[in-house]
């Protein structure tokens, strides 16, 4: 783990691979969120890139920052990107990080070669509401995330999920991420509950670089018709690709699948896409 | 003159017509027990009987009135305590009448609080104690406030509540999460400078710091007195000596509850109903393992990581709340909730007093569902029978261990 200094701010940054830039941003069930290090998912991108992964602001190593709203969030990456010397790279999102992905990519289209959103938030979508993890990480008889695990996961019981987040007293480093990473997700996405920027939708439109929706087939945190609207509303993007037998936490509970399906959006779209050509202007204005 | 302990009785106004087998069929009783359950015919009068019960506590002798906001459970009916405390204004003439406290963060404006606690002061003439709270878990759910940003928030609103009532105003507030162009509230409180500020606060060392630099009054929000309640109120002379000032005991308040009947024998049969209502159906989703807490932990994350590590070092999940008594054994083990005889009750304050040396008692006389002339019946013994001899007690005590209080006018202490 390396300690960036970012404007007098300490961001926690793991790195692994060569080749073009893959900056990663992390969700609660994944590295930062939970654990330290990379887990196979993102080890699987290494082989063919330079992943960079900081930790969110308040997460893991990383200092909070004082403002903490996503437009907050979106300017602190940009300054991130900037003590990383990275003006132009692809970009992956999961959960949270997906959010902020989105908001990154329709602010600065020209940065981000390449847009993947793994189990993203960030969008309205009414009637489909992102589910409470702020109650769920409240225990039932004050040790048991059965319903958590639920959430993030496709089911409760198996060894992934309660490998990221058991029931009763877990590491102690480890507890600290989760609560780091709720804190973080109290100041970025509590209000409106939850996790979403309702102007984000009419945005996506400014991010016409190559994109892959990614969803688990039984994500119960962000109901699937989030990952539609994604894919619906960036330019660039296919259709929604699931992932078969994962939840929301897809990267863990599915890390071959979740890569496979990236490694090939990454094969087709070639080294280094060029953004898509800007429709014409005239089009649109035209009385 | 002597200081003798203050002594109030706390109404939380719990909803008493739930179903008998309300905790076996509804797994919390906060934030999402369904409304469905209100009764609204049993209901009539309710707010009238609580209401007349605290009018009874001021003819009784008691110092004050407590009152609370609670919004969506059966814990507490007082959405809005300052509507109660504006019937009790008009009810009463002589007790304190204490708003422990406002919920700040869910104010749009906490100019609205610094206004209507004006009124009430005006209203009492001049008897109102002023607390603020930042509110917990539920009310983060019930009213979208995020957590981690509501300590930052809840300061700001309490010291422009009290430069509002302090500074001749207009003024402009440049505050992060109010700013303001005109501050000029009228009316102003008839207390000056301002009624006494009381904080609520669970052990944690940045409230404590921030009730100190400010010299307010800290009011620990435990439910249990055994050892750490002493524990509490050493950790708060520590931090105020290291503010330049000294820990007396009218800096202090803490929350018990109490019935006191004939015999021990008796009282617990008249209050083993209410009390078992109140630790089964009102604390649960607050101080029961069972069912689901939604008062704190880390899905409410307003506390500061180190203290948060400092909290799961030293905590244990799996340990019983107050709510998971299953006996009155376990009960007289916390320390909060006494019940028995006038000498019971009494002895059982006094140890507590002894060790932690608390100026204000605030004791919950109606728990749960009990009925009115239970409630009335507890509070007139103790009014009578241990009263009388705690404020003697007490006065000596501390005499003895605060003797600065002698030239001291008046117990009230906070600024």
């Amino acid at each position: 783990m390396n300690i960036l200094d970012v404007r007098n701010r300490r961001v926690a940054v793991l790195e692994a691979g060569a080749g073009a830039p893959l900056v990663y941003l992390h969700g609660f069930a994944d590295v930062h969120g939970v654990v330290g290090d990379f887990q196979p998912f993102h080890r699987r991108l290494a082989q063919n890139a330079r992943v960079i992964a900081p930790a969110h602001p308040g997460c893991a190593g990383s200092d909070e920052l004082d403002r903490c709203g996503i437009d907050d969030v979106t300017f602190h990456y940009l300054e991130v990107l900037d003590a990383l010397g990275l003006t132009r790279f692809d970009l992956v999102g999961h959960c949270v990080g997906g959010w902020i992905a989105a908001e990154l990519a329709v602010r600065h289209p020209e940065q981000v070669a390449r847009l993947m959103l793994i189990g993203a938030c960030g969008l309205f979508v009414p009637d489909e509401p992102i589910g409470d993890v702020f109650m769920h990480a409240q225990p039932e008889r004050g040790t048991d995330l059965t319903t958590l695990r639920a959430l993030l996961f496709a089911d409760p019981k198996t060894p992934a999920s309660l490998r990221f987040f058991p029931d009763g007293r877990g590491d102690l480093d480890e507890e600290m991420r989760r609560y780091q990473t709720l804190r973080f997700g109290s100041f970025v996405g509590f209000k409106p509950p939850y996790f979403y920027n309702r102007a984000l939708r009419e945005r996506l439109h400014r991010a016409r670089m190559p994109a892959l929706v990614v969803a688990g087939e039984h994500d119960h945190m962000i109901p699937r018709a989030h990952g539609d609207a994604y894919a619906a509303g960036l330019p660039g993007a296919s259709d929604l690709k699931i992932v078969a037998g994962a939840g929301h936490a897809a990267p863990l509970e599915q890390p071959e699948a979740t890569a496979d399906l990236l490694d090939a959006f990454l094969r087709e779209t070639g080294a280094r896409s060029e953004p898509l050509q800007s429709a014409p202007t005239a089009g649109r204005s035209a009385p | 003159m002597t200081h003798p302990v203050q002594l109030y009785c706390w109404h939380f106004m719990a909803y008493p017509h739930l179903p008998a087998d309300f905790d076996e069929k509804y797994d919390t009783g906060w934030v999402t027990v369904p409304n469905r359950l209100w009764d609204s015919e049993k209901s009539r009068g309710l707010y009238q009987q609580y209401i007349d019960q605290l009018a009874y506590a001021d003819e009784l002798g008691f110092d004050g009135m407590v009152l609370n906001e609670h919004h969506q459970n059966i814990y507490g009916l007082m959405p809005s305590p300052n509507l109660i405390a504006a019937a009790l204004s008009q009810k009463t003439r002589r007790g304190k009448i204490v708003i422990l406290g406002s919920l700040l963060p869910l104010q749009l404006s906490p100019l609205r609080i610094a206004e209507e606690y004006a009124m009430l002061d005006n209203m009492s003439d001049g008897r109102l104690i002023a607390g603020f709270a930042p509110g917990s878990g539920p009310e983060t759910f019930n009213y979208d406030v995020p957590s981690a940003t509501s300590r930052g928030q809840f300061w700001e609103a309490v010291d422009l509540i009290a430069r509002a009532w302090t500074q001749d105003g207009p003024f402009k507030h440049e505050g992060r999460h109010y700013p303001l162009r005109y501050v000029n509230p009228w009316p102003r409180p008839t207390q000056r400078p301002h009624p006494p500020i009381w904080i609520p606060g669970s052990r944690s060392r940045e409230t404590l710091v921030e009730i100190a630099r400010r010299g307010y009054c800290y009011f620990l929000s435990s439910r249990s007195h055994g050892k750490e309640t002493a524990g509490s109120q050493q950790q708060f002379a520590k931090i105020l000596e290291e503010h330049g000032d000294r820990y007396q005991p009218f800096r202090m308040g803490i929350l018990m509850s109490a019935y006191v009947g004939e015999t021990d024998a008796k009282a617990q049969a008249e209050a083993k109903e209410g009390v078992w209502y109140f630790l089964k159906n009102c604390l649960k989703g607050h101080l029961r393992r069972e069912g689901r807490q939604l008062t704190f932990g880390p899905g409410i994350p307003y506390i500061p990581p180190d203290e948060f590590r400092n909290y799961l070092k030293f905590s244990d999940p799996t340990s019983p709340l107050l709510g998971d008594a299953e006996s009155w054994d376990d009960l007289d083990e916390s320390a909060s909730i006494i019940v028995g005889s006038a000498d019971t009750v009494y002895t059982r304050i006094m140890e507590i007093l002894e060790h932690a040396k608390i100026g204000h008692l605030l004791i919950q006389f109606h728990l749960g569902n009990m009925p009115d002339a239970l409630a009335r019946n507890s509070m007139r013994r103790f009014a009578i029978e241990v009263a009388p001899r705690l404020r003697a007690e007490s006065a000596r005590l501390f005499g003895r261990e605060f003797p600065d209080l002698a030239r001291q006018a008046t117990p009230e202490m906070a600024k």
